[in-house]
């Protein structure tokens, strides 16, 4: 017997999955989330789901978790006290940034804080040139100096960045070496070992986001690993990144700023499990929650990995799953700006006061009212019963929208469905048809409480011809962390043209990234049966700026691999661009090399088909507004838990369940696939 | 004199409903947005690529804007009359599916200067015009010329076609790259331009088809009456009134300060502005009319409602005048590259004078300028290269918080050159980049700081550095006092510039210093632990 936990821990809830090896039982635990100190909560949802179980500690043969620690020290300010010692006549860069304003129009706009203040900045003196020459020597004295002051001022964390440190490190490594010497207690970030790519502003940013969250989440890694222990867990837990692998608590506390993204890259593992599943391997997700929704694309099951970004206003050289958020969801208000269009959101009501149907306060419509005025929604419940809300409520708030617009009541209702919806469809624009996909040729995986019920107004307005509503489609993320492989990444910038390229020298620096993921591979204990190796390079055509990330294939570095490159990049940039500049000399700027420990995983047993006839699953009928049929129309109710592998429902239905409500309009077919999956397919 | 922009057609019978154009504007924004982010990733030269100086847009068929993407305020400028110039010169009947128009000029263009260069593509559906996808970029090019009149500016270019029916004419590509300086940036930029605006062709028609052209279109008008509904919401907002404000104008190239000023008048919900200026002069400091307009937009568009959308609807309620042959409003033959530091007090002169009424929506003067600095030299190879940057500086206190620290204000939003791939490219290396102590207004409120990079030439080449408030200073509110003026020095020489043009050779080093900006309220009103942050970090001396 051997149990397998996978913990994600939200906002409001944490969301424990407990899975059993042998049986393939999944059984799913919630309990509520400690914000002050999320480690309680989820040593508690650890201990309650293994007694619903009845397992014993001791047979729990992996622990995996996501967490919001990183991301909420960042957006609340809660990092450490940080300084900054970085190339003399530098120490504003981290202020200046690109010189951009905040927005374009509005004069009272702010930039994000500035995470170490100007008194802790310090410049010393040092300069590499552009081609990786020193120019002035790093004056030690001058930076043990300021090592010295940086320690009376009681920081906690000290970033240290030089200009082309990527090139030439030597600087930074005597630095790393001083600041051991001088101020161990300190928690150290040096710019080359966390980015070691070019771009100052991007590397120093990263730099100190990294120092200024590192000691909050070795605090929260300790304390959690002493909780996990003392519960009688033997194994070593294991933590999300932004890149979707998961990672060894121990790395994840010298590198925080790659969990930024911890929470919703779970999601999208999980959905690339279900691909594997399913045999669905082109997907976009679609996760919506109450306050916002991520959306991501998968194209032959695997996400794009983006390099840098910008999370929460400060931009992260790091490597992050290609997820795009829109302020938008379930609690978003509806309201009327001045110049009588209909808005929706980016404010939020949030769980309290909550939809105006909860009667706490709240008189302005949200989404959620729109579903329960249509009817979309249960007009009287909500989580299978244990909710009482009231459908006047929601009539009331529409309505006071609807005289603004002159508009009719349902109307209305279903027109902040259809903004909220174009809203969503902008956001899968972003990610499929700018990048050279076209969505029509996706499955749309809707999850989250609010995903699956505006799933099917989506996939229309996107064209898109399959929606996929896992089981448990508001724990997913929980459920992701059991299906996920170890997984971090190396990076080296050398800007090299493709026809100077050796396989000598790109072979060089393969090697050298190789020794490092061989160094961790041994420190994250994976046997060598376990260990796989993926390797890109950002590629350009010499005089652009942006790059493009290209597969390297697999084996030694040969003539032929390097061409393969190019071929690869110019497909790429055909497909992005629309057009390729023939004869143009085409550069490589960054390799790249992920390092994948493979681990068991989650697998779920298929379930024996029980035909088509879904009427054991009926739980009675109601009127439902949907636009196909441009006014309410009866639709049959069903229990999601009671149905059965290969039942068929046709539209228009709602299949309820406890953490979410299915929209099946006419015209559409759900049936249940052999892992309790719904498929939603024209009829 | 008054002169505003032609109005779209009647809002055709039946209305859609207003969720549907919703739907249709938000594809709008989606698509121009996307065609930016194709501009600056297939781009190759530093000023694109970088430092995104581009912008992209849609227009409808009459040449009226449905939707600008959110980068340079000042490029609307360059938009607004360069469809109704390829019509006037070529004639609806006798455009096609792939031609491809490009142009430039001040007078014969629609342009505002000439290294500003458009690029449009019509947008055919069902068998006829419907649009168009149109976008700039700066190409910086035209180096080291003079600026008598636009003749010494760079190469004038009416509207062309640079694609005949999707046939690149390579005749009239061969004379444009022939007179640049970089043609081997230029070619490269010019192809992501053009690739650019192919996408936007690509989306419309698909929204066409999606739609029905009729509903797009249908939508597209309503979307330019809704600016219009708001904009005349925000003004009818502000109390009915004269008001008057003046400014000076000081620049590296005038002898003495120039007096600007404006009289606005709102009524109702319209306002008129008026601006009287000293003839135009023998310098690239004069604006064009498009150019003015466009920063009237923006001005009285962040001080009435920073939220409408940016259609040729917003316009309607705003009328603009300034005597022709005036800085403001400038007539062939005038010089007109280094417009946008006038444009910048023509915003200073707006904000000043609604602080009269609507001192909240408004901020102290920003820096008021835009540094620029512009090198070019012969790489080792005898190849000319040229590398253009502008510099931000101080943004004004706002009456309820500090202004920013070195930003890009009002007219632009450019992004700095990494110094890694500065350096990189060009035989510069940066030697300081820092904000600039004491340079903010003192106040309530402080001014943000201007900003200071000193370079160093690795190799003999030639600069032109411009700015405005060298002279003056810009202004607090409420009692706030001024921000620093900028300065720039030659291995520490105020005076080693001539008309702002200097050699340098290995080893020199060239400061530019930026202007700060001003603050609002009075010093002593400043909280005291504020005061004492901003004495322990540097920024201002106690």
């Amino acid at each position: 017997m051997a149990w397998r936990i996978g913990v994600d821990s939200g906002g409001t809830f944490t969301d424990v999955c407990v899975f059993n090896d042998a049986t393939g039982e999944v059984v799913i635990w919630k309990v509520s989330s400690t914000p002050d100190d999320p480690s309680r909560g989820i040593t508690q949802g650890v201990e309650e789901g293994l007694q619903r179980v009845e397992g014993a500690a001791a047979d729990v043969s992996f622990l995996g978790h996501g967490t919001t620690v990183a991301t909420n020290a960042l957006i609340q300010g809660r990092g450490v006290r940080t300084g900054l010692i970085t190339t003399e006549g530098f120490r504003d860069l981290l202020e200046i940034g690109r010189q951009k304003r905040p927005d374009l129009y509005d004069l009272q706009a702010d930039k994000p804080e500035t995470l170490v203040t100007r008194d802790l900045r310090i410049g010393v003196s040092e300069r590499v040139l552009a081609d990786g020459r020193v120019e002035t020597a790093l004056d030690e004295a001058a930076f043990r100096a300021a090592v010295a002051r940086l320690k009376d001022e009681g920081v906690r964390s000290v970033a240290v960045c030089f200009l082309y440190s990527f090139l030439n490190a030597a600087h930074e490594e005597a630095a790393a070496r001083i600041l051991a010497e001088e101020f161990p207690e300190a928690f150290a970030a040096v710019s080359h070992r966390i980015a070691p790519e070019f771009r100052e502003f991007e590397r120093l940013s990263t730099t100190v986001v990294n120092a200024y969250l590192g000691p909050v989440m070795h605090v929260y890694v300790q304390a959690l690993k002493r909780k996990i222990a003392g519960l009688g867990i033997a194994v070593a837990p294991q933590l999300t990144q932004s890149n979707g692998g998961v990672i060894g608590f121990d790395t994840a506390a010298e590198l925080p700023v790659r969990t930024v993204l911890s929470g919703p890259s779970t999601g999208v593992v999980a959905a690339q499990a279900l691909g594997r599943m399913t045999g669905i391997n082109n997907l976009i997700t679609f996760d919506m929650g109450g306050t916002s929704s991520d959306v991501a694309l998968l194209t032959d099951g695997r996400c794009r990995v983006v390099n840098e970004a910008v999370v929460h206003g400060y931009p992260l050289k790091t490597p992050m799953l290609d997820i795009h958020t829109v302020g938008a969801g379930g609690g978003s208000i509806a309201y009327v700006d001045s110049g009588g269009h209909l808005k929706v959101g980016p404010r939020s009501a949030g769980a309290n006061p909550g939809p105006a149907c909860y009667g706490l306060g709240n008189e302005e419509p949200t989404v959620t009212d729109a579903n329960v005025l249509l009817q979309t929604q249960n007009p009287e419940y909500l989580l299978n019963g244990r909710m009482k809300i009231d459908q006047s409520l929601s009539r009331a708030a529409v309505a006071r929208l609807a005289d603004k617009l002159g508009m009719g009541v349902l109307e209305t209702a279903s027109g902040i469905l259809d903004i909220v919806t174009a809203n969503m469809a902008k956001a899968i624009r972003v990610i499929s048809v700018q990048r050279g996909y076209d969505p029509r040729d996706y499955a749309l995986v809707a999850f989250g409480g609010a995903g699956p019920v505006h799933a099917a107004r989506l996939a229309r307005e996107l064209g898109m011809k399959r929606i996929l509503i896992p089981r448990t489609p508001g724990v997913l993320c929980a459920l992701g962390l059991l299906m996920t492989d170890l997984r971090t990444d190396f990076s080296a910038t050398q800007m090299i043209r493709h026809d100077d390229a050796t396989p000598a020298s790109v072979g060089e620096t393969y090697a050298a990234l190789a020794a490092q993921a061989d160094a961790w591979f041994a420190q994250e204990g994976i046997a060598p049966e376990a260990r796989r190796i993926e390797r890109s390079v950002d590629v350009r055509y010499a005089g652009q700026n942006y790059e493009i990330p290209v597969t390297l294939p697999e084996g030694p570095v040969a003539q032929a691999s390097l061409d393969a490159l190019h071929q690869g990049f110019l497909d790429a940039h055909r497909q992005l661009y629309g057009f390729i500049a023939e004869n143009e000399p085409v550069q490589f700027v960054t390799f790249r090399l992920s390092a994948i420990g493979l681990v068991d995983k989650a697998t779920f047993p298929p379930q024996e088909d029980a035909g088509p006839d879904a009427g054991a699953a009926v739980t009675g009928k109601r009127d439902v507004w949907m636009v196909e049929a441009g006014g309410f129309i009866p639709a049959t109710l069903y229990n999601r838990d009671l149905l059965r592998p290969g039942n068929r429902i046709e539209g228009p239905a709602i299949i309820d369940q406890m953490d979410t409500t299915t929209v099946l309009p006419p015209g559409l077919v759900a049936t249940v696939d052999p892992y309790l999956n719904l498929i939603l397919e024209s009829r | 004199m008054q002169q505003s922009l032609p109005h779209a057609e009647a809002a055709p019978a039946s209305r859609l409903n207003p969720i549907t154009i919703e739907v249709i504007g938000s594809a709008f924004a989606s698509i121009v947005e996307e065609m930016g982010e194709a501009l600056v990733r297939a781009s190759y030269s530093t000023n694109i690529k970088e430092r995104r100086d581009c912008s992209t847009a849609l227009f409808d068929a009459h040449g009226l804007m449905l939707c600008q993407a959110e980068h340079i305020p000042m490029h609307l400028g360059s938009f607004i009359d360069f469809i109704p110039h390829v019509l006037k010169h070529y004639g609806l009947e006798n455009i096609a599916p792939g031609d491809i128009f490009m142009g430039n000029d001040a007078y014969e263009g629609g342009g505002t200067h000439l290294p500003d260069i458009v690029v449009a593509e019509p947008i055919f559906a069902e068998g006829r015009l419907v649009a168009w996808a149109i976008n700039t970029a700066h190409h910086s090019d035209f180096a080291d010329r003079g600026h008598a009149h636009i003749y010494q500016e760079g190469l004038r270019i009416p509207p062309v076609r640079l694609c005949n029916k999707g046939v690149l004419q390579e005749d009239v590509q061969r004379l444009f790259l022939l007179n640049c300086q970089v043609p081997a940036e230029r070619i490269s930029d010019l192809r992501a331009q053009t690739a650019a605006n192919r996408l936007g062709v690509t989306r419309m028609t698909e929204l066409c088809a999606k739609y029905g052209t009729d509903t797009v279109l249908a939508a597209g008008a309503e979307l330019m009456d809704y600016a219009e509904r708001k904009m005349r919401a925000g003004i009818s907002a502000i109390p009915d009134g004269t008001y008057r404000f003046s400014d000076t104008f000081d620049s590296e190239s005038l002898a003495t300060p120039l007096a600007f000023s404006v009289t606005i008048e709102v009524k109702g919900d319209e306002v008129h502005l008026d601006f009287v200026s000293p003839p135009q002069v023998r310098a690239g400091l004069n604006v064009v009319y498009t150019a003015l307009l466009a920063t009237v937009y923006y001005a009285v568009k962040t001080v009435v409602d920073p939220t409408v959308l940016p259609n040729a609807g917003l316009a309607r309620p705003i009328h603009v005048t300034a005597e022709e042959g005036t800085i403001l409003r400038c007539a062939h033959p005038a010089a007109v590259d280094g417009r946008i530091t006038a444009c910048q007090r023509v915003v200073d002169l707006i904000h000043g004078a609604f602080a009269q009424v609507v001192p909240n929506r408004v901020t102290a003067a920003a820096n008021g300028s835009v540094a620029v600095a512009s090198f070019d030299g012969r790489r080792p190879d005898k190849a000319l290269w040229v590398y253009l940057e502008t510099i931000g500086g101080g943004n004004g206190a706002r009456f309820n918080k500090d202004g920013l620290d070195g930003v890009h204000v009002h007219m632009t939003n450019t992004s700095n050159l990494p110094v890694e791939a500065m350096e990189t490219e060009y035989p510069i290396t940066l030697m300081r980049y820092e904000l600039v102590d004491g340079s903010g207004g003192e106040g309530t409120f402080v001014g943000g700081l201007g900003l200071r990079r000193v370079y160093r030439a690795e190799a003999e080449c030639r600069v032109q550095v411009m700015g405005s408030r060298l002279v003056s200073r810009p202004w607090g509110l409420d009692g706030g006092g001024a921000g620093a003026s900028g300065y720039f020095t030659l291995n520490g020489d105020r005076d080693a510039f001539e008309n702002g043009s200097a050699d340098l050779k290995p080893g020199d080093l060239l400061e530019i210093v930026t202007p700060g900006a001003g603050g609002y309220g009075p010093a002593s009103r400043r909280n005291p632990e504020a005061h004492q942050r901003d004495v322990r970090e540097g920024r201002f001396s106690a």
